[in-house]
């Protein structure tokens, strides 16, 4: 790959990149303000099952910016990345992640992530956009009120683009999807990135598990919803309160319990 | 009406370097020169009060400041803020004398310290209640100087390196640092140039990162100069000993405190050392005891000192100040 760069691009890279780390430190802060915001939010708990959270590491937004020059020679177009664009340019320097059970909990997800990005006077630039391929998840969202968007890639994720304030470039990436989906993505990332795998069979495997992880948030959407339809306790995902991974095990218990109890 | 008064410290944490006299002096030439200028108490220690304020008047200050109608000290307005019950509340700044207003000081600002320290990491996670907390007595003080049409705030701030230090020398748009010529003040520069500009640096990113159109500190505070204090006069030179620590206090003024902050930024340390040392002030002695007591300016002291020293502590003030005011006023 480096032999189709040249000097002048790989330096102008580098310069980027130096520039970056240059402002690291602004960026840990706006990391660290997020995770503040998401964090301990009473609202959010009942539907969240973890987060996740970086800044991007310096290398990576190197490779990105090599992949990005060859794209645009490829495409016969100008690689417009600047030091004054770059972090316009480069939106998901810092990421968020918000991992939850199955698709519909994204209603009340997103009712909460809106409230607290006005609360705190956060500038949202874009979203929420759900990304999806899977045209019965496509009709949910746009009954919700969530736009959607067909990448050509075989993911469902919504997705949330804001900056601390008018005044600045750096952009966090907020994306929220179910755990099954993380678990596509999670195999996606390793064997299709930064290139797509040469071996057919995987990626033919992977577009396979797209449709099941698919189905399977589908599937613990009926779940509870015939659950929580036959229940006359308080719905199931009422009662969870699970925000730190330890603690699950125990909540567990807390279930089977009151199920146990239930049936007796 | 976008005109802001002047926010001036005459800050080292260093203690005992006559921050307390110095200001009170300045702060009386100021009004002399025709400046209408608010003292604000920021040390719970109280002594700017104390020296202001008649005793019996300052216990009064003392015993009704938690009260919610009476109070009318530092602590009366930003208890709401420490204690998370509401916004700064506004109040009447004592009038020492035409065209000189005291922001009353509180022992009690202690809590408000206190609470200071968990406001600071709100207002690093961008939280609206940390920006609240952080900027509450420079909005307290804005508040004040809008309505009194003040020209120049004074803020004396205790000795320490602490969370409302912090808050108030951000707040400040010139710095002036007070310096007795003796070993410990000549090494207490080097970490005050260190924490100053890690503050300036820490608030930099607070300032990125924080939310549009929220009342923010300057974060800027500019090094006018410093102050050589207390040298004694033997025979109408200043003694041998002075003028060797005069020429280190220099040159650590220069490498700890000018070189620090332009490294930031050239801006926060515009002038040269030889331009920054702003006048020296001699010891008083005697007389700045009596004015102490008196709680007047060296210069209207009636039970001690001379005419013609008394004369010469009001022309050192004033040349002082015309200095101060020079510099504060050019960009």
């Amino acid at each position: 790959m480096s032999s189709k760069i040249s000097k002048m691009e790989a330096d102008r890279i580098d310069g980027l990149v130096a520039y970056y780390r240059e402002n690291l430190e602004q960026f840990k802060r706006f990391m660290g303000s997020v995770q503040s915001l998401f964090s301990n939010v009473e609202a959010l708990t009942p539907y969240v099952h973890s987060t996740k959270w970086r800044i991007k590491d310096p290398e990576h937004l190197k490779d990105k910016l090599k992949r990005w020059v060859i794209q645009c020679k490829e495409n016969n177009e100008r690689f417009e990345v600047t030091k004054e664009n770059l972090f316009e340019k480069v939106t998901d320097l810092v990421g968020y992640r918000i991992l939850h059970l199955h698709t519909t909990q994204i209603n009340k997800i997103n009712k909460v992530i809106l409230d607290l990005l006005v609360k705190d006077d956060y500038v949202l630039i874009e979203g929420p956009i759900a990304r999806t391929w899977d045209s019965e998840s496509e009709t949910y969202f746009k009954s919700i009120g969530i736009e959607t968007r067909d990448t050509g890639r075989m993911y469902t994720s919504v997705h949330y683009l804001f900056k601390a304030n008018k005044r600045t470039l750096p952009t966090c990436e907020l994306q929220v999807r179910t755990l099954a989906e993380e678990v596509w993505g999670e195999v996606d990332h390793m064997i299709n990135y930064p290139h797509p795998s040469h071996i057919t069979a995987c990626r033919e495997q992977i577009k396979v598990l797209a449709r099941v992880t698919s189905s399977c948030s589908r599937l613990v959407d009926s779940i509870f919803q015939s659950y929580n339809e036959s229940c006359i306790q308080p719905p199931i995902q009422e009662k969870r309160r699970r925000t730190n991974p330890n603690k699950s095990a125990k909540d567990n218990r807390a279930v089977k319990r009151s199920r146990a109890k239930r049936k007796s | 009406m976008t005109r802001r008064a002047k926010r001036i410290v005459i800050y080292n944490h260093k203690g005992g370097v006559g921050k307390t006299t110095l200001t009170v002096n300045i702060a009386a030439a100021f009004v002399s020169l025709g400046k209408r200028v608010l003292l604000v108490d920021s040390d719970p220690q109280c002594n700017l009060t104390a020296y202001s304020i008649e005793s019996n008047v300052v216990d009064d200050l003392l015993d009704t400041s938690d009260d919610e109608k009476k109070g009318r000290t530092v602590w009366s307005a930003l208890k709401p803020i420490s204690e998370g019950t509401g916004n700064v509340k506004t109040i009447r700044p004592y009038e020492l004398s035409s065209n000189l207003f005291l922001l009353p000081g509180d022992i009690r600002l202690s809590e408000f310290e206190i609470s200071l320290t968990s406001l600071w990491s709100e207002c690093v996670q961008r939280r609206i209640r940390g920006f609240r907390g952080v900027t509450a007595l420079s909005s307290l003080v804005s508040d004040i100087a809008r309505s009194q049409d003040i020209d120049y705030i004074f803020y004396d701030a205790g000795p320490n390196i602490g969370p409302l230090n912090k808050a108030i020398l951000l707040d400040c748009d010139e710095l002036i640092v007070p310096a007795a010529c003796d070993l410990f003040s000549v090494r207490a520069l080097k970490t005050l140039g260190h924490t100053l500009s890690e503050w300036i640096k820490e608030w930099e990113i607070i300032d990125t990162l924080a939310p549009d159109d929220l009342y923010l500190l300057n974060g800027k505070p500019r090094f006018l100069g410093y102050i050589p204090q207390r040298f004694r006069v033997y025979r109408g030179e200043p003694s041998a000993a002075y003028t060797s620590y005069l020429s280190k206090l220099e040159k650590n003024v220069e490498s700890e405190i000018i070189a620090v902050l332009r490294k930031i930024d050239t801006t926060l340390a515009p002038r040269s050392v030889s331009e920054t040392m702003l006048g020296q002030i001699q010891d008083f002695g005697a007389l700045a005891n009596a004015a102490q007591n008196e709680g007047v300016p060296l210069w209207k002291v009636r039970g001690a000192g001379s005419k013609e020293q008394k004369e010469s502590a009001r022309q050192t003030f004033l040349n002082l100040s015309k200095q101060i005011i020079k510099r504060a006023q050019s960009v």
